[in-house]
């Protein structure tokens, strides 16, 4: 039998488990059976994982958590700061407020009050990435805000690479939302160093009616990690998520993004300003399924792309024919800064309901030359001109962060 | 006698296939203005362009000295630091750039190559509000993007704002009248006008006489066909405005 990479023969905590390993069993079985994709998999067409899998990255298990003192932080403030430190869970007691609960994930294997949202918020067939992290299933964090729950300060997640390298750091992260619950995340990932790692990171995220989540993340992983992310969003009656996502890390980064809308006037917004840096390639991809009628999805996304990088922007809409009166929006926007760099943009509406409204556009541009010209005959140097240029293409999404202090987070 | 402040001499240029400024000789000291007046299609805002070395405008012969230095080896950017300016006809916009963020990198460029220290943002910020109050700027169009909404009349200012800012040696005034009504022609002048010294020099470009009135030249230049065709006192304004272009022309 072929040999599937990135699968390590390890023992894990909680291994001794029956229903522990029987759900990392379950991963290992989808991942065996589909095997990883090729750029023959039509939704990997443009991003080729080769380099990946080729690199023999192996699984940490010196330690199911993180007792170091680096991550420290000061108790007293108001913050709730969640930190995985090279992909360990750093444990700590959290000053919490009311309504809102913050449970290491091998205690919610262990005891199973939330263990039946594991792994089924998507298909782990569709995902092997997703399956590859089953199938090391201990890292992470279950965020769960009880009914009515409202907490206006955000929940930091901090993800500190530092002493990682060949290694691959597999996290899992469980999101409920009762209802009417509020919330607003924001997830931090960045290394020290320019180590080699692959951050591989699942965050089921489900909202009950009338929850509302904010969900913030800005990666700036070293430029010789890679970076596969899935978010999988279920979101139910008059629920909405907001997705507001930044990167400009990585050698190869894919952020998937699965939105199930599936009750009526479920709401989604995504948006992104993501850098394919030289030498890099970063990818977009989402899934937004709109399962009933009055759902409403809207996606802007912006790239920048350095000489010799790539990006990639899939957006799929899916409207079910019982979803009438729902609307679906997508626009991407490109600033390449040298001709030699490659940008793959692929929209698909596939639309089986009537009276519905739905849209998508794309466009790419050069700097224009105009407004360099104007920032130069002030005295800025050509360098410091572009720079400002390109910070402005994605100021536009950065403006649109309702949260100032993770607004100002965002402009650095 | 002491080095003129900028010196073109026998200048030829062009933009792609097209001579645009041929055979161009003009001397300006210190402290003088010199306004520029032709009619449409004269090369007038080429010039300005040339003096500023935008892409595209290829000078093929003839020099330009600036305070002692070779203007045509210098870059855009090196331009402005060594204190030469151009108050532009249309001022771009630019969408994402604010306008204190963008204020406070041009004039930290400039003291920095001055051999100045840095201003810190309260600093800065200090002495922009300073400047912008004298301008009837206010300080909610500092807050927004680079020329972005604003109105024709909220461009110059923000242009002369810039000047007032960043203190150059030399500024080319490209119809800073054009889309003024009357208050903010007076505004933009009277801001002009204080900023004028005996260190510095202004070239005023122009259509019309009626700026003249307000921004008083030293010496007034009749451009035509890539060239100066005559040059006078303020006189020569009145009277090419009284003729019109077409029959000044005929008439040298």
């Amino acid at each position: 039998m072929t040999q599937i990479p990135l699968l390590n023969n390890i023992k894990l905590y909680l291994d001794d488990k029956p229903s522990v390993y029987g759900l990392r069993q379950k991963a290992k079985q989808a991942l065996k059976k589909t095997n990883y994709p090729t750029t023959k998999t039509e939704a990997w067409k443009y991003t080729n994982i080769k380099p990946i899998l080729s690199s023999n990255l192996l699984v940490n298990t010196e330690e199911h958590k993180c007792s170091c003192n680096c991550c420290y932080h000061n108790k007293d403030s108001s913050k709730v700061e969640i930190t995985f430190c090279n992909g360990k869970l750093h444990i700590e007691e959290y000053n919490l407020p009311k309504g809102l609960n913050i449970i290491p994930l091998p205690e919610v294997l262990h005891e199973g009050e939330y263990k039946q949202y594991l792994l089924n918020s998507f298909n782990l067939e569709e995902h092997p990435f997703a399956a590859l992290n089953g199938v090391y299933l201990e890292q992470g964090i279950c965020i769960y805000a009880e009914k009515a729950t409202k907490i206006s300060q955000p929940i930091y997640i901090k993800y500190k690479q530092s002493d990682c390298s060949e290694n691959q750091i597999n996290i899992h992260n469980l999101i409920i939302l009762e209802k009417e619950a509020q919330l607003e995340i924001i997830e931090l990932f960045n290394s020290e160093n320019e180590n080699k790692y692959l951050t591989n990171i699942v965050n089921e995220i489900y909202l009950k009616p009338d929850s509302q989540l904010h969900h913030y993340k800005k990666q700036t992983e070293s430029k010789n990690s890679y970076h596969i992310a899935l978010n999988s969003v279920k979101i139910q009656k008059k629920a909405s998520y907001k997705q507001y996502y930044l990167a400009n890390g990585a050698k190869i980064c894919r952020q998937e993004t699965n939105i199930q809308l599936e009750q009526t006037r479920a709401q989604a917004e995504i948006y992104s300003a993501y850098t394919a840096k030289k030498g890099c390639l970063n990818d977009i991809t989402s899934n937004i399924n709109h399962l009933q009628p009055e759902t409403h999805s809207n996606q802007y996304a912006k790239a920048v792309l350095e000489s010799d990088s790539a990006a990639v922007f899939q957006g799929k809409i899916h409207i079910a024919p019982s979803a009438v009166k729902t609307e679906g929006h997508q626009l991407h926007k490109a600033l390449y800064l040298n001709d030699n760099a490659e940008l793959n943009c692929k929209p698909e509406l596939e639309i089986f309901a009537d009276d519905v409204k739905c849209s998508h556009g794309a466009s790419c541009g050069e700097i224009d030359k105009e407004q360099l010209f104007y920032l130069t005959s002030r005295g800025i140097s050509k360098t410091d001109a572009i720079k400002m240029l390109t910070q402005a293409h994605l100021n536009e999404i950065i403006a649109l962060i309702p949260n100032k202090e993770i607004q100002e987070e965002f402009s650095l | 006698m002491t080095t003129p402040l900028l010196e073109i001499k026998n200048l030829h240029a062009r933009v792609a296939d097209k001579e645009i400024i041929k055979d161009l000789n003009l001397t300006i000291n210190s402290g003088e203005v010199h306004a520029i007046m032709g009619p449409n299609g004269a090369g007038k805002s080429s010039l300005s362009y040339v003096l500023s070395g935008k892409e595209g405008y290829t000078v093929t012969s003839g020099s330009i000295t600036f305070k002692g230095q070779d203007l045509l080896s210098m870059s855009t950017e090196e331009r402005a630091r060594n204190g030469l300016f151009l108050s532009m006809q249309y001022p771009i916009e630019i969408p994402g750039v604010m306008v204190s963020s963008f204020l406070k990198q041009s004039l930290n460029s400039i003291l920095k190559h001055r051999g100045e220290k840095e201003l810190d943002t309260i600093t800065f910020m200090k002495r922009l509000k300073q400047e912008a109050a004298q301008l009837n700027i206010s300080p909610e169009m500092l807050k927004r993007f680079v020329n972005v909404g604003f109105s024709g009349g909220e461009k110059k200012r923000f242009e002369t704002l810039q000047m007032a800012l960043l203190k150059p040696d030399f500024c080319i005034l490209d119809e800073i009248d054009s889309g003024l009504d009357i208050d903010a022609l007076k505004t933009v002048s009277d801001g002009v006008n204080s900023l004028r010294s005996k260190e510095n020099a202004f070239l005023v470009i122009t259509h019309y006489q009626r700026l003249l009135d307000h921004i008083e030249p030293d010496i007034v230049h009749i451009f035509a066909d890539g060239h100066i065709i005559k040059s006078g006192n303020k006189s020569l304004a009145t009277e090419l405005e009284q003729s019109g272009y077409t029959d000044f022309l005929k008439e040298e």
